[in-house]
């Protein structure tokens, strides 16, 4: 059973359609990434889920049930927007909010060192948010989000304003959390971070889905380009679309830039090319990374 | 959902009672309650108003006028020793003696067999034969007037010269000595009575009850004067001077006249609409502090993830209460430890105070008007909070709140006092933003049932109409941030939003 449910999902606030039709699932275990410009509706996606907001129309299922308070206990919530109270110690902001959560105060606060230690900031676990550094406070905000044993991680966003190591420790969070079972959901810019992490990803623009599916098949989104440094007999293999030549080389031999046609893969056209003696002495397929495919399915969003 | 109500509650309580400005509050009240009546007797001017009196007549007038004032002095004494026998039931110390007798004006007469028997410390020495421990001593009045000798050779000084010196006599001095040597320099020219014109110099506008009884003296001698040339012998003329009613009076004891007991009755009341006052005034700047840093550190959806915005505000509510009332708590086991300090005086005092709080209905209708006037203001502190993204902006919404709530209550506590229970005080009793503090207020002075139990639900209404409409502000309001705020955008959230 996926752990997230969405289904025709659509959010309007007056005439502004915030997120469009959308329909997706998240399995147990899986790390799925929610990639899309400012204002692509991720957020407002991630609160309807979280029952902050109710959905104009279209279904929504958290482990089996419409989303409600009362499966908190299941949650765990990293906002876009980080803040705690300042007055309010590391460890007992973590209590705190795993009380919320309906979890026992004994247990909170034993799961909460853990983490704190875990974290490096089991020094710190009796200062108060206020007296901590602003990384240290976000990795404090991260144990509210981790202390209950969630089966379904949300995280808005929560790569930004970490410097690289707790970047890397928070992915090391991520990594974890999806080997115990939880469904790990999170928005991000920084694509490097979902290329690496994510199973599968969902792009979205102007709150409608774009694309879905894994990084490969994003990648098959854009035609694959050939780098190729042949004679000008190569312009005549049949599957190849268009070649264009980019440097004169010595005697016959240029540098080409080879773009096939659709539904040819690269690895066809090499054999084309062996099979009917075109000479090469280069060939090497050039695939579209996920910034180029972002830019292309999600580029020139306007700011909602 | 109540045990994410009492966490929110129980974190509101401990932030507030974390900061330095709780524990000031909480204790300065009640030191400044204790201070306040001791600083007021050390600016209460009770020196005796110095008097000298220069007659010109060889002294006969100026005894008579020093007379006159020293016997109405003992007479007020005599009356107030009186009320103090009276309170503590000392008649039997002497049942004959003038000061064991209430039922009548104190002649002449009277303060002369007060006088012949000992005076005031005669009458003390009585007293404590029969005054139990705790039970405090008589305090006597300070005398208002102190006649003085004039200086020598003024009397006789040009009538024209003993202006200038009373001037100088009645200036403040400079150096060490700043007082005047005489508050009040009175001339009574050689020619008195033929000559009725009589000089006053004082260093301040004379009180009217000196000048009143000043003009009565020399009134009598002017008319006994007159009577003399007209043949009346001078006994005769004395007796026709003084001759005056034998007035007898009737008077509750103390604390039970109709207008004494109106007010010692009101004070608990009264008493209590204040601390209401004071306490939602400081416990709703806190809880607004609270919520506006929950905005600013933008730290809402983490909490809202978790919990819904009505436990969430409902949470609020609870704590802010809680914190109000054990600010009511330790102010009251102050007064409480006052009282038994004082070794039951002042519980003796406050006893008539606590008799319209003797009855159970009057208890629950005082706990029943203290805690709906708690949610009802509260409910608007945190409407403001959840609005504001920063204490500026709130100050800006809560200022004209703050007006609209303190001003009338102000008035209405004056009006209390005053036993006024006009169409004022009756319009406030309905106005559900004030119903709490009206109806406090005149649990002292009555309020008819019907009134009490109308006036009540109304605020119960008002409460359960602010709980939907300004939780659905407050709902609204909680993730907009950074929106500019019109009357427009507030009626639209004030009205069924989809979340």
């Amino acid at each position: 059973m996926a752990v997230l449910e969405v289904d025709a999902l659509t959010k309007r606030f007056d005439e502004v359609v915030a997120v469009d039709n959308l329909s997706f699932a998240v399995q147990p275990g899986e790390i799925f990434g929610f990639l899309g410009g400012n204002g692509a509706g991720k957020t407002t996606t991630l609160r309807m889920v979280l029952d902050i907001i109710r959905p104009t129309s279209g279904r929504i299922s958290v482990l089996g049930a419409a989303p409600d308070r009362r499966q908190a206990a299941a949650i765990g919530f990293l906002p876009e927007e980080r803040g705690l109270y300042d007055n309010m110690t590391a460890i007992d902001t973590i209590v705190y909010f795993a009380r919320l959560k309906q979890m026992d105060g004994g247990e909170a606060r034993k799961h909460g060192m853990e983490l704190l230690e875990r974290f490096d900031l089991a020094s710190r676990a009796k200062s108060k948010i206020g007296e901590m550094s602003k990384g240290m406070a976000q990795k404090v905000q991260l144990a509210t989000a981790l202390v209950n044993h969630p089966q379904l991680l949300m995280l808005d966003e929560p790569f930004s304003g970490l410097d690289p190591v707790n970047q890397g420790l928070l992915e090391e969070e991520i990594l974890r959390a999806s080997k115990r079972g939880a469904a790990v959901i999170f928005s991000t810019h920084v694509m490097q971070h979902a290329e690496r992490l994510c199973d599968r990803l969902l792009l979205l623009r102007k709150g409608a889905k774009r694309f879905e599916g894994t990084l490969d098949e994003a990648r098959a989104e854009l035609p694959a380009a050939i780098e190729a440094i042949a004679k000008e007999d190569i312009i005549r293999v049949a599957g190849i679309a268009s070649a264009e030549p980019k440097e004169q080389l010595d005697g016959e031999w240029r540098r080409w830039s080879i773009r096939l046609d659709p539904g040819v893969s690269a690895g066809e056209v090499l054999e084309r090319c062996t099979t009917s003696g075109v000479a090469l002495r280069r060939f090497e397929e050039q695939r579209a990374n996920l910034h180029d495919v972002f830019v292309q399915l999600v580029g020139g969003e306007e700011n909602r | 959902m109540i045990a994410n109500i009492l966490l929110v509650a129980k974190r509101e309580f401990r932030q507030v009672t974390a900061t330095k400005s709780f524990w000031l509050t909480l204790l300065l009240v009640p030191i400044a309650l204790a201070i306040g009546p001791l600083v007021g007797d050390k600016l209460q001017d009770d020196t005796a108003t110095k008097v000298m009196i220069v007659d010109q007549t060889g002294g006969g007038v100026a005894r008579t006028i020093e007379d006159s004032f020293t016997i109405n002095e003992d007479r007020a004494l005599l009356v107030r020793l009186s009320r103090y026998v009276q309170r503590h039931d000392f008649d039997k110390a002497d049942p004959q003696a003038v000061w064991a007798q209430h039922d009548r004006w104190y002649t002449n007469a009277d303060v002369a067999s007060f006088r012949a028997a000992g005076g005031l410390k005669a009458a003390l020495a009585k007293i404590d034969t029969v005054r139990p421990e705790g039970v405090p001593a008589f305090d006597a009045p300070t005398p208002d007037y102190s006649f003085l000798p004039p200086p020598a050779g003024l009397t006789e000084a040009p009538a024209d010269t003993i202006g200038t010196q009373a001037k100088q006599l009645t200036q403040a001095k400079g150096g060490d000595d700043k007082k005047a040597a005489a508050d009040i320099v009175l001339l009574i020219g050689k020619g008195f009575p033929q000559d009725p014109t009589v000089s006053l110099w004082s260093n301040d506008r004379p009180r009217s009850s000196f000048v009143i009884q000043l003009q009565q003296v020399l009134t009598q001698a002017m008319r006994g004067s007159l009577l003399q040339q007209q043949g009346v012998s001078p006994q005769a003329a004395v007796a026709i001077e003084t001759a005056a009613p034998a007035i007898a009076v009737s008077t509750p004891p103390p604390g039970g006249g109709a207008r004494e007991a109106m007010l010692v009755r009101s004070i608990v009341p009264l008493a209590l609409a204040y601390i209401l006052m004071m306490s939602l005034m400081l416990s709703g700047s806190w809880m607004l502090q609270g919520s506006v840093e929950e905005r600013s550190n933008k730290l809402l959806e983490s909490v809202l993830a978790c919990i819904s915005p009505e436990e969430l505000m409902y949470g609020k509510l609870l704590g802010a209460l809680t914190i109000g009332l054990s600010m009511v708590a330790v102010w009251l086991g102050c007064a409480a430890f006052a009282a038994y300090a004082t070794h039951g005086a002042i519980a003796d005092m406050i006893r008539p105070a606590l008799a319209p709080l003797t009855s159970p209905g009057a208890i629950i209708a005082l706990i029943y008007f203290f805690a709906m006037g708690y949610l009802a203001i509260s409910i608007i502190f945190v409407a403001i909070g959840a609005m504001s993204d920063s204490m500026r902006e709130a100050q800006g919404y809560l200022m004209p709140v703050m007006l609209a709530v303190l001003l009338p209550i102000t008035m209405l506590i004056q009006a209390v006092l005053a036993g006024n229970n006009g169409i004022m005080v009756q319009v406030l009793t309905w106005v559900p933003l004030w119903t709490p503090f009206a109806v406090l207020a005149r649990l002292g002075i009555g309020i008819e049932t019907w009134e009490l139990i109308g006036s009540g639900v109304v605020l119960a209404i008002f409460v359960a109409l602010e709980v939907v409409f300004l939780g659905r502000l407050f709902r609204a309001s909680l993730l907009a941030q950074g929106q500019k705020l019109g009357l427009k955008q507030i009626v639209g959230r004030l009205k069924a939003a989809p979340r």
